[in-house]
C-alpha cells in the first residue's frame, strides 16, 4: 500500500464517519467500526496534557467495544433522553488528514483536525467543539473498520453536551 | 431590599404541614447579587485538597465567588489562602491552574510575593521617590478572613466573622470519613478535572443531587441500557442492572444538618458492582462491618452552598460556582482510596464517567433539565413551586434511628422509599439561606454579619 492509497482509504472511511454522524444514519456508523473499536476522548491534566492512560486517568469518555457504541446510539434513538431529545444539528468538519500506512495491508494510522458545530435547536443556539482525531483503521474482508478513535478536544470548558455525535 | 422581602420568597409554615419556593430565588438578579456577597462571598466555600498541593510552596488556582483565590501551602507546611490581585494595580498574579512556586511574580510590574502571601520585591523601590506614605500600607497579598481544613478537604471564607469550620461541618463530618477511611492512606486525585456550564441557577444542581424523585423518569434511558446488559462478570467494569432501583426492601433515606447540608443515602442496588468490594476484605476488617455497610452505600452530601460529596459510581466531589442567575459552572473531581488494586481504579474511573461526566449517561439529562427549569420558570406568571413537600408526613425531628446507628446528629431524618423521593430534605437549605441573607440585610452598613448561622 502507497502512502496515497492509505490517504484515500483513510480519507473514505473517516468522511463517512463524519458525514453518518451528520445524517444521523446511525447504523451506518456504527458499521464502520470494527467490533473491539475504542472510542477515547481524553480530560485535561492541566493546561498543557491531555489524559494518556485510561486506567488510571479519566476520559471525558472511553469507550471499548462497539456494543458500547451501540448503547449510545440505542439512547439517541430511544427519545427518552432529555439530553438528546431534540437532537442538535450538527456539521462534522475534517481536515488536515494525513495517513501513514502500517502493519503491512492491514492497517492505517491517521491524523486529522476536527471541527464539529453544533445547533441547538431548543435553545436557537450555535456551540462548536474543536480538536485533533487520530484513528487506527484495520482491514477486515474487503472493508476497512475504524478500530480506534481518539479525539483530543482542545476546549474543554464544556456548554453544552458532549457526546460521539458532538465531538 | 429588606429581610422581608426574603421571608416572602419561601413559604415555610411547618404548623400547617406547608413548604413552597417561589421561583424568583431561582431567577432575580437582585437575589443572585445577594447569593454571591453574602453565601459565596460571605461564608464557608470549598478551595481545594491538601492532597492536590502536599509540598511546601505548591499551590493551586480557584474561585471564591466572583474573586480569584490562591491556595498556598508556604516554606512551613501551612496554608493560606491569598488573594489573587497585585496590591499594585490588581492584576491577577498567578494564572496557572496549579504548581509548585517559592515566589509570585505579578506580570505586570514584577512585584512579587513569595508563598505565604508576604510581598518580597516592589522592582526599583529605591528609585520610585515614594515618600513615607507608601510604607504605612502592607504590600502583601490580601488574605481571605478564614481557611480550614478537615481531612483534607480545604474550606475558605473571604469573611473572617464565620463559626469554626468543625462547627459549620458538623456531623457532615461523619459522610467525610465514610469516604477518607476507605484507604488507611487516605483519598487521592485522579488526574483529569472536568468543568462544565449548565444555563440554569446554582440551586438546581445542589437540589437535583438530594432529589431520589427525579431518578427513574429522567434517566430512564440509562436505566434502560443497564437493564439490556448481560449480567456482569466478576472482571466487568460497567454496572449491569440485576435489582432494580425501585426495590422497597433496600433501606433508603435523608439527613438533613444545621447550615443548610444535607445527605441523600440508601443501599446500593449493585454493591458487588462497585470499586471497594474488590477490597472488601481488607477494607471491612480495619473499618467494621456498619462503617463498611454505609461505604458501599449511595451516598451524596451537600455542604451549603458550594460542595457535593458523592458516592454513587465512584466518589465525586462537585463544585458548583454561580455565574449568573440562569449559568452555573460545575467542577468535578474524581477523588479514589490511595492504594487501591488496579482492577477496583478501573472498574471505579469507568463507573465514574459513564454515570457523573457531562459526557456520561446520566448528568447530560440532568443538565437538560436544568435548562428546562430555567426556561419554564422565565416569568412572573410562574410563582411557587410545589416541589417541596413529599415525605413531609414520615419527617421526623432530630436524629431518627439511621442516624442514631450511624452516630450523627441531625435537624431532621426520613426514613424513605425510593418511590416516595423525599423533598423535605431541601428545607435546611433553605432556611440557611432565608437566615444568611435577611442577616446580611438587617445587618448595618456593609459588612455581613455572622455568615452560615442557621434560621433555627
Amino acid at each position: 500500500m502507497t502512502p496515497a492509497e492509505a490517504l484515500a482509504a483513510a480519507a473514505d472511511v473517516i468522511h463517512r464517519d463524519a458525514l453518518y454522524l451528520d445524517e444521523r444514519r446511525w447504523d451506518e456508523w456504527l458499521a464502520l467500526y470494527h467490533d473491539d473499536a475504542e472510542f477515547w476522548v481524553p480530560a485535561w491534566r492541566n493546561e498543557n496534557e491531555p489524559t494518556a492512560d485510561v486506567e488510571s486517568e479519566i476520559s471525558l469518555v472511553y469507550l471499548s467495544s462497539r456494543e458500547q457504541l451501540a448503547e449510545r446510539v440505542a439512547r439517541v434513538k430511544g427519545g427518552r433522553s432529555p439530553a438528546s431529545s431534540p437532537l442538535p444539528r450538527t456539521a462534522h468538519a475534517v481536515s488536515n488528514l494525513t495517513a501513514t500506512p502500517g502493519d503491512g495491508e492491514r492497517e492505517i494510522a491517521a491524523q486529522a483536525v476536527i471541527a464539529t458545530h453544533i445547533y441547538d435547536v431548543r435553545r436557537r443556539e450555535t456551540h462548536l467543539f474543536f480538536g485533533r482525531a487520530e484513528f487506527r483503521l484495520v482491514r477486515v474482508g474487503a472493508d476497512w473498520k475504524i478500530r480506534r478513535k481518539k479525539i483530543v478536544l482542545m476546549n474543554d470548558y464544556l456548554s453544552t453536551i458532549v457526546d460521539f455525535y458532538t465531538v | 431590599m429588606q429581610p422581608a422581602d426574603i421571608d416572602a420568597l419561601i413559604d415555610d409554615r411547618p404548623q400547617d404541614g406547608a413548604f413552597r419556593v417561589h421561583a424568583d430565588v431561582f431567577r432575580r438578579q437582585d437575589i443572585f447579587e445577594l447569593e454571591m456577597k453574602h453565601i459565596f462571598e460571605g461564608g464557608w466555600v470549598f478551595v481545594g485538597f491538601e492532597f492536590q498541593i502536599p509540598n511546601p510552596h505548591d499551590f493551586l488556582t480557584t474561585r471564591i465567588g466572583r474573586q480569584p483565590v490562591i491556595v498556598s501551602r508556604d516554606a512551613n507546611g501551612q496554608i493560606h489562602g491569598l488573594i489573587n490581585s497585585c496590591r499594585h494595580r490588581g492584576a491577577v498574579v498567578c494564572e496557572a491552574i496549579s504548581g509548585n512556586r517559592k515566589t509570585h511574580v505579578c506580570p505586570y510590574h514584577a512585584w512579587a510575593y513569595d508563598s505565604a502571601g508576604r510581598n518580597i520585591t516592589v522592582p526599583n523601590e529605591g528609585e520610585a521617590a515614594y515618600t513615607a506614605e507608601f510604607a504605612r500600607h502592607d504590600h502583601g497579598l490580601r488574605r481571605v478572613g478564614r481557611i480550614e481544613s478537615y481531612r483534607g478537604f480545604i474550606f475558605a471564607s473571604l469573611n473572617p466573622n464565620v463559626v469554626p469550620l468543625a462547627e459549620h461541618l458538623g456531623d457532615t463530618r461523619v459522610f467525610f470519613d465514610l469516604a477518607v477511611d476507605q484507604s488507611p492512606d487516605g483519598l487521592e486525585l485522579v488526574p483529569g478535572t472536568v468543568t462544565y456550564t449548565f444555563d440554569g441557577n446554582w440551586k438546581m444542581q445542589i437540589e437535583n443531587s438530594a432529589d431520589a424523585y427525579h431518578f427513574v423518569p429522567t434517566h430512564v434511558s440509562y436505566l434502560q441500557i443497564l437493564g439490556r446488559r448481560k449480567p456482569s462478570k466478576p472482571d466487568d467494569t460497567r454496572v449491569s442492572f440485576r435489582r432494580t432501583y425501585l426495590e422497597r426492601d433496600l433501606e433508603r433515606g435523608s439527613f438533613t444538618f444545621p447550615y443548610g447540608h444535607n445527605a441523600l443515602w440508601g443501599a446500593n442496588e449493585n454493591p458487588e458492582l462497585r470499586a471497594i468490594y474488590v477490597d472488601r476484605d481488607k477494607v471491612e476488617a480495619r473499618v467494621g462491618a456498619e462503617r463498611f455497610k454505609w461505604m458501599l452505600y449511595t451516598r451524596n452530601l451537600l455542604v451549603f452552598p458550594n460542595f457535593q460529596l458523592l458516592e454513587t459510581s465512584g466518589l465525586q466531589v462537585r463544585i458548583n460556582r454561580p455565574l449568573a442567575p440562569n449559568k452555573t459552572e460545575i467542577t468535578t473531581y474524581c477523588v479514589a482510596p490511595k492504594g487501591e488494586s488496579k482492577i477496583a481504579r478501573v472498574r471505579r474511573l469507568r463507573q465514574y464517567e459513564e454515570f457523573y461526566n457531562p459526557s456520561g449517561l446520566a448528568t447530560p439529562d440532568d443538565m437538560a433539565i436544568f435548562d428546562a427549569c430555567q426556561t419554564g420558570q422565565s416569568s412572573e406568571w410562574v410563582d411557587w413551586h410545589q416541589g417541596y413537600l413529599r415525605g413531609i408526613g414520615q419527617m421526623t425531628r432530630g436524629a431518627n434511628a439511621a442516624a442514631k446507628k450511624l452516630g450523627v446528629e441531625t435537624e431532621t431524618s426520613v426514613a424513605t422509599t425510593a418511590a416516595m423521593g423525599d423533598e423535605t430534605i431541601f428545607h435546611s437549605q433553605y432556611r440557611a439561606w432565608r437566615a444568611m441573607l435577611k442577616s446580611a440585610l438587617g445587618a448595618s452598613g456593609n459588612r455581613p454579619q455572622l455568615a452560615g448561622r442557621a434560621a433555627e
